[in-house]
């Protein structure tokens, strides 16, 4: 435990551990002192000049992100002449910075307008022209307005500190100073560039895939974890009408910090794509296919099967589907008669790593769950692009069942010679054409559930958007199934579907949606100290170079 | 308790002449004929002056190369109090904020005029006009180009010479 010290922020006794900052000890009593080159995962240079704040026997205000704290120390974060520094240094930036904000892509969660709108004067006092840079295109998904820049110099140090491609500069001085690429260099090619955009604290780098397609007010944000690799970054899902509009990344030391990668921030059209399956076929014996409730295509299907006599199964799962999922078919694969449950998942050459945070990488797994599929005794069959492998279950003669995988590379006629096959997907496959009973689920953005990621983090995600039509999440319907084969009561929640999973499985040690929160715990650690929160990465980094 | 039955003294009718009103009603008919006073509107052959202020079915202002002066900054759905107003913002071939999608749905609006107050660009505007007609219900959403179209003087809500109302 490191030495404590005891200072007063705004008549509020505070005790942080030595070395701590004025601006984090202010946090702790939910006070946020304005700031834009600050930012915890990165080194403070005190440029902006924003954070300044009153402290009693300085003859000067002091930069609150660089000046640690010491005992007894009386600061004043919104005493007038604190206020007033504040509201002098604000007018300086809108010396030069548009007030474009009706189209800038910002607007709604830029921290000039926050600040300006709480601190800064009401009207402005400027008659001279603004300076205008214009628009460039920094490569990659990066758009640079550099008359919005505030040369906090954030993006410079995110590419110099933490992703160790010296990618940007400060070019020029003074008034004329912009951030630059070097040459026709630009962030094409980096894997880590959109992170600059998220911690931009106006609106002078955009993402050019979210350009101009929603207003930051407009979006709902839902927690997740990002499908793309089995790193399991914590993000937030972005969403309006219904689709995924942008997907950011949410902070959590343990995993991720305040970082993804690209891969991982521009994969998510998938989750938009429409034709989907929207109510359970089944096939008569002729071979059409009729869409009917819920109620009647499980009975058809318990029919069905009490008449097989061969009552092994074959099963394909999937690495994206949730933990809920796959325990609920490893149990129906047991009440039907037992049998072996395999999966594919595509896998990357390399890993990518995030130099100056050595934990977060894309792994090579690109699927967010092949841990969670490994922990349930699910074997790994195919090639690296989740190809092949199904051989044996494609000819198999007893129950065929396939969850979530959409067997793009399989023939018509798969699973035709089983005595029935059970397709559970989102969308409609060749592969599925033999399908007895064909099941709508939902995906992972539409439903509750976990995934175990790569080190074994069992972390939640949230629905984010509405299942269409009658699609359910594959546990509440294998559930449905297992009950009625078992005669024991299936899940009615994900929580409950979850705390069964654990219950069985030894490994994930008795958790609960409880323990996991929003951040997750690694399994098999229930009652031990899970984790490292707390140590800002960036101090870290500070002390490291001194 | 018995029931009794006053009888009641009624006044007679007073025995003046129609005569009087009759000529006075005559009077003020010759006196319409001589001088009238015009309060019936022959509409629609006479068209009604509205009010500088009336609120009526919007105007979307353009630039003069017949581009929307909209640039989708999203603020009049947010601020719309009725949500009649769907905007869907996109880029132009030359790089701007422009609305791709831009639709009023004139039945639910309730004519408040805070879409035109809250616009920074000055380009959607309620209009001085109340004549609409149509065959179908869904003729009410306008879209851009039907907003466009609008050839109806748009509203002034405040005093152009005096705008903060001081």
């Amino acid at each position: 435990m490191a030495e404590l010290v005891k200072l007063t922020i705004d008549g509020h006794e505070v005790s942080v551990p030595k070395g701590t900052t004025i601006l984090e000890a202010a946090k702790q009593i939910d006070t946020l002192v304005p700031h834009y080159c600050y930012h915890p995962g990165l080194s403070s240079p005190a440029m902006c000049r924003l954070c300044l704040v009153e402290v009693e026997g300085a003859p000067k205000p002091l930069p609150s992100c660089v000046t640690t704290v010491t005992e007894g120390q009386v600061v004043k974060t919104q005493s007038e002449e604190a206020l007033g520094h504040r509201k002098g240094v604000l007018e300086f930036y809108l010396v030069n910075h548009p007030l474009d904000c009706p189209i800038c892509d910002m607007s709604g969660e830029c921290d000039l307008q926050d600040y300006v709108h709480l601190e800064g004067r009401k009207h402005g006092r400027g008659i001279e022209p603004k300076r205008v840079f214009g628009r460039d295109d920094f490569g990659g998904d990066v758009l640079f307005y550099g008359d919005r820049c505030v040369m906090c110099t954030r993006c410079v140090r995110f590419m110099n500190e933490v992703e160790q491609d010296e990618c940007l500069t400060v070019v020029e001085r003074g008034n004329r100073s912009v951030i630059d690429t070097f040459f026709d260099e630009g962030l094409e090619g980096t894997h880590w560039h959109g992170n600059v955009v998220d911690i931009c604290p106006v609106g002078a780098l955009v993402s050019k895939d979210f350009l101009y397609k929603a207003r930051a007010w407009d979006l709902d944000h839902t927690p997740s974890v990002c499908a793309s690799c089995s790193q399991g970054c914590n993000v937030l899902l972005h969403t309006r009408d219904n689709l995924v509009h942008r997907v950011k990344p949410r902070e959590n030391l343990d995993v991720n910090a305040w970082w993804m990668c690209d891969h991982g921030r521009l994969d998510y059209e998938w989750m938009n794509v429409g034709d989907r399956l929207e109510a359970p076929l089944v096939r008569g014996n002729e071979g059409t296919r009729t869409a009917k409730s819920w109620k009647d295509a499980l009975a058809d299907l318990l029919e069905r099967a009490s008449a097989l006599d061969d009552k092994s199964v074959r099963a394909v799962a999937s690495a994206r589907a949730s933990n809920e999922d796959l325990g609920a078919l490893a149990e129906l694969v047991g009440a039907f008669g037992g049998g072996e449950t395999v999966f594919r998942s595509p896998r990357a050459e390399e890993e990518i790593v995030l130099k100056g945070f050595p934990t977060l990488a894309r792994r090579t797994d690109l699927a967010p769950n092949v841990k969670g599929a490994g922990l349930l005794g699910m074997k790994r069959v195919g090639a690296d692009d989740a190809t092949g492998g199904l051989e044996s279950v494609a000819g198999h003669s007893g129950i065929v069942v396939v969850l979530g995988d959409a067997l793009a590379d399989q023939p018509e006629d798969f699973g035709s010679k089983a005595g029935l096959y059970i397709y559970l997907g989102t969308h409609d496959s060749a592969a599925a054409q033999a399908a007895h009973v064909v099941l709508p689920i939902t995906t992972h953005a539409e439903q509750e559930g976990t995934f175990t990621n790569h080190e074994g983090r069992v972390q939640r995600f949230w629905p984010a958007l509405e299942a269409p039509g009658m699609a359910r999440p594959a546990w509440l319907i294998l559930g449905a199934l297992d009950a009625e084969l078992t005669g024991e009561a299936g899940p009615q929640t994900a929580a409950e579907a979850f705390a069964e999973l654990s219950e069985a499985i030894p490994a994930l040690g008795g958790l609960t949606y409880e323990d996991l929160g929003t951040r997750g715990a690694v399994a098999g650690t229930k009652g031990a100290v899970v984790g490292t929160q707390g140590a800002p990465a960036g101090a870290a980094a500070q002390a490291a170079r001194g | 308790m018995s029931i009794s039955v006053k009888v009641m003294q009624r006044p007679e009718p007073e025995t003046t002449s129609y005569l009087r009103a009759a000529l006075s009603g005559m009077a003020l008919t010759f006196r319409h004929m001589i001088n009238p006073v015009k309060v019936t509107q022959q509409y629609p052959e006479e068209q009604t002056q509205l009010s500088p202020r009336w609120r009526g079915t919007h105007v979307m202002e353009m630039h003069a190369d017949g581009r929307p002066k909209c640039v989708a900054c999203g603020l009049c759905p947010t601020v719309c109090p009725a949500n009649c107003i769907r905007l869907v913002g996109g880029e132009d071939d030359q790089g701007n904020r422009y609305p791709i999608v831009y639709e009023i749905d004139e039945f639910r609006c309730i004519f408040c005029g805070m879409c035109q107050e809250v616009c920074p660009v000055e380009a959607i505007h309620v209009g001085q006009h109340f004549e609409n007609a149509e065959y179908t219900r869904d003729r009410f959403v306008y879209d851009l180009d039907r907003l466009m179209e609008q050839d109806h003087p748009s509203t002034n809500l405040w005093d152009p010479s005096d705008p903060t109302g001081e």
